[in-house]
């Protein structure tokens, strides 16, 4: 049995108050193990980064609310920490890949002094040590020149080579849990294997735990062996990758797996899409918030909100699964 | 005769000989790209960022000017035009961005913004304007309240929708979506993508689609063109492609799309470099660095695109490679 690296107990994000309420995350809970990686998928909006930002409690400053029983990683609750004590875990213990390494990326230091800085911030190693876990770091992404790379600046690397230094910051200090936010949207293919590929390097040989946050539900089960489906900051179905894309149990789940576009050998009829339109935070409507796109929605759907149930196969909130 | 340009029906767009470079034209970032799109038809043009796709549109557009080469909308060469004259053939020819927020003005509203090509181009009067500003909103399946509303009070798939319908308000017969659906959530790409399918069979408009997704390229095009490094590496029908592609890269490109799993082979010699310089004395094929089907004579001449079409399919469209796996293969020689 495998220790739990990163517990989430009942997390709720809002903006705002009284009539003006917005919801963004609605009592989300979820665990991801050591060794273990965890898909969080959902369309733009549906919170996804807001709980990982909640999760590193990087959301002090914008004004949104966020209550929750814990946020626990290895068994330490950190939503309780002061922001000095905070900053000694950032980075250290859990450790966060943007979704755009070009604005994460200081443009005015080296790619080398940035990781360097991360690296002494937190171990106080002196210039050897520090110098030495850079370049390991580095070279452990794939690259082979790990000294050149480093005297670049970020605006001198592709697209895929700013995400795997990205990767290489996140983890100089060996963190027991990487928060991936679509690492790998808007790289192509080829750029996209490699990034997938040290996320995978990292899970088995590092035991590092991933949550690995994406609206690709493809790039999802290459990397995850679970996978929790967001919608309007519900969790509506919590679930192994395998039995979501043999045997999906939320219509929604159902949906976004229809909308993926594949690769046969003949031409597809028609691409499946979802009717309607993702609601406003501002909007919700009452019970299940996907019963209005929903085409097995009943009234009870539209009144009372279905929970998460544990059964048998995974984890699903809706009265009439699949 | 280029080899890619024989197509049976008369092409919309043909490109022959293109070549752009940059840094006092050292560097190539088109080299020598022929290629045609037949009326009512989409191309996917597919390659990894950096290849050269997007120059291409901006060329067609004459957003770029290309050191050399032809560029045939409806059998004239845009490059020789005078501005009058490329001003109707524009009209003709609109681009689809990557970034709808970036490329809707945020301080119009949305018919400020729809009726704008139509004042330019000078299109009826104000009340027809008005009335295919109306139309076009509802053939993207977005209502009349849009009308006054501004972009960033539009979700990003809403927003790629004003995008398309500002492109299709003059009744273009050419639309260059430039990854137009890469930002986008699936469920809003496949409605974005079903629009595009609708319209295309609705007024028969011409598709240049650029992506680097394999799988949504599967989806909405007649034929696919690999680009790398600058050079067109194949141009196949689609379903050819998809069955049986033919150059290396093209079958590393789908080995990667069909299954993200991590190649280590691949993955770790896999260089990422630019395209050929002016200056490069070496006349070795641009996939020699990543090639797995290596031969002796790839470093030492680049090869030429042949038809491999086999004659007895009777095709319409032919099936280019530029690769010298394909030198026997001269059945189809002229």
């Amino acid at each position: 049995m495998s220790t739990v690296a990163l517990n989430v107990k009942n997390l709720s994000i809002w903006f705002g108050d009284g009539a003006e309420r917005k919801q963004l995350v609605d009592r989300v809970s979820f665990s991801v193990n050591a060794g273990d990686a965890t898909g969080l998928v959902g369309e733009s909006g549906c919170g996804k980064t807001m709980t990982a930002m909640a999760i590193l409690g990087l959301l002090s400053t914008t004004g949104a609310k966020v209550r929750s029983d814990a946020i626990e990683i290895n068994g330490k609750d950190i939503s309780v920490l002061s922001a000095a004590q905070r900053r000694q875990i950032l980075g250290r213990e859990i450790a966060m890949i943007f979704q755009q390494p070009g604005t994460a990326f200081d443009p005015v230091f080296t790619v080398g002094q940035q990781i360097s800085a991360v690296y002494r911030r937190h171990t106080g190693g002196d210039k050897k040590q520090t110098l030495k876990a850079m370049l390991e770091s580095l070279e452990s992404v794939g690259f082979k020149q790990a000294g050149e790379i480093a005297a670049t600046y970020p605006h001198q690397l592709s697209g895929g080579m700013r995400q795997l230094a990205m990767i290489a910051m996140a983890t100089v200090c060996k963190p027991s849990v990487i928060i991936a936010d679509e690492p790998t949207t808007a790289l192509d293919g080829s750029s996209r294997a490699l990034i997938l590929q040290q996320l995978e390097r990292l899970r088995l040989q590092s035991q590092t735990a991933i949550l690995l946050i994406s609206h690709d539900l493809t790039v999802v089960k290459q990397v995850c062996r679970n996978v929790m489906v967001m919608y309007c900051g519900r969790l509506l179905e919590k679930t192994d990758c395998e039995s979501l894309f043999s045997h999906a149990r939320h219509p929604y789940s159902a949906g976004l797996l229809s909308c993926i576009p594949r690769i046969g050998s003949t031409r597809p009829s028609r691409i499946q899409s979802i009717p309607g339109q993702v609601p406003q935070a501002s909007n919700l409507p009452p019970g299940c918030h996907f019963a209005p796109r929903c085409t097995r929605a009943e009234s009870r759907c539209r009144e009372s909100i279905p929970t998460l149930d544990a059964d048998h196969q995974g984890v699903v909130a809706c009265f009439r699964p699949l | 005769m280029n080899r890619f340009t024989q197509h049976e029906k008369p092409a919309l767009l043909e490109i022959r000989d293109l070549s752009l470079s940059f840094h006092k034209q050292e560097h190539m970032v088109i080299d020598r790209v022929s290629f045609s799109i037949e009326a009512g038809s989409t191309l996917g043009l597919v390659g990894a960022s950096g290849a050269g796709k997007s120059s291409i549109a901006r060329s067609i557009m004459k957003l770029e000017k290309p050191d050399s080469g032809e560029i045939l909308f409806k059998g004239k060469n845009i490059l020789d035009r005078d501005s009058q004259q490329l001003m109707s053939a524009r009209q003709g020819m609109q681009l689809v961005f990557q970034e709808p927020s970036a490329s809707l003005s945020p301080r119009r509203t949305v018919e400020q913004s729809l009726l704008e090509p139509l004042n330019h181009f000078k299109i009826g009067d104000a009340e027809h304007r008005q009335e295919k500003v109306l139309r076009i909103l509802q053939t993207v399946g977005l209502d009349q309240s849009a009308l006054r509303r501004y972009p960033h009070q539009f979700s990003s798939g809403q927003q790629q929708r004003i995008a398309i319908a500002r492109a299709l308000v003059t009744d273009p017969e050419l639309v260059i979506a430039d990854e137009a659906v890469s930002s986008l959530d699936v469920s809003i790409q496949a409605q974005i993508l079903q629009l595009i399918q609708d319209l295309q069979k609705e007024h028969g408009i011409t598709f240049l689609f650029i992506s680097h997704d394999l799988a949504v390229i599967r989806q909405i095009a007649d034929e696919v063109a690999i680009m790398y490094r600058g050079q067109l590496l194949e141009q196949s029908p689609a379903d050819m492609f998809f069955s049986k592609p033919a150059h290396p890269y093209s079958r590393l490109l789908l080995s990667f799309a069909r299954n993200l799993a991590p190649q280590r082979t691949v993955g770790d010699s896999w260089s990422l470099g630019r395209g050929r310089t002016r200056s490069d004395s070496s006349n070795a094929c641009i996939f020699t660095d990543n090639c797995p089907d290596k031969m002796q004579i790839c470093e030492q001449q680049a090869p030429v695109s042949r038809n491999i079409q086999d004659k007895n399919q009777h095709a319409l469209r032919p099936h280019c490679v530029k690769c010298h796996l394909y030198d026997e293969v001269k059945a189809d020689e002229t």
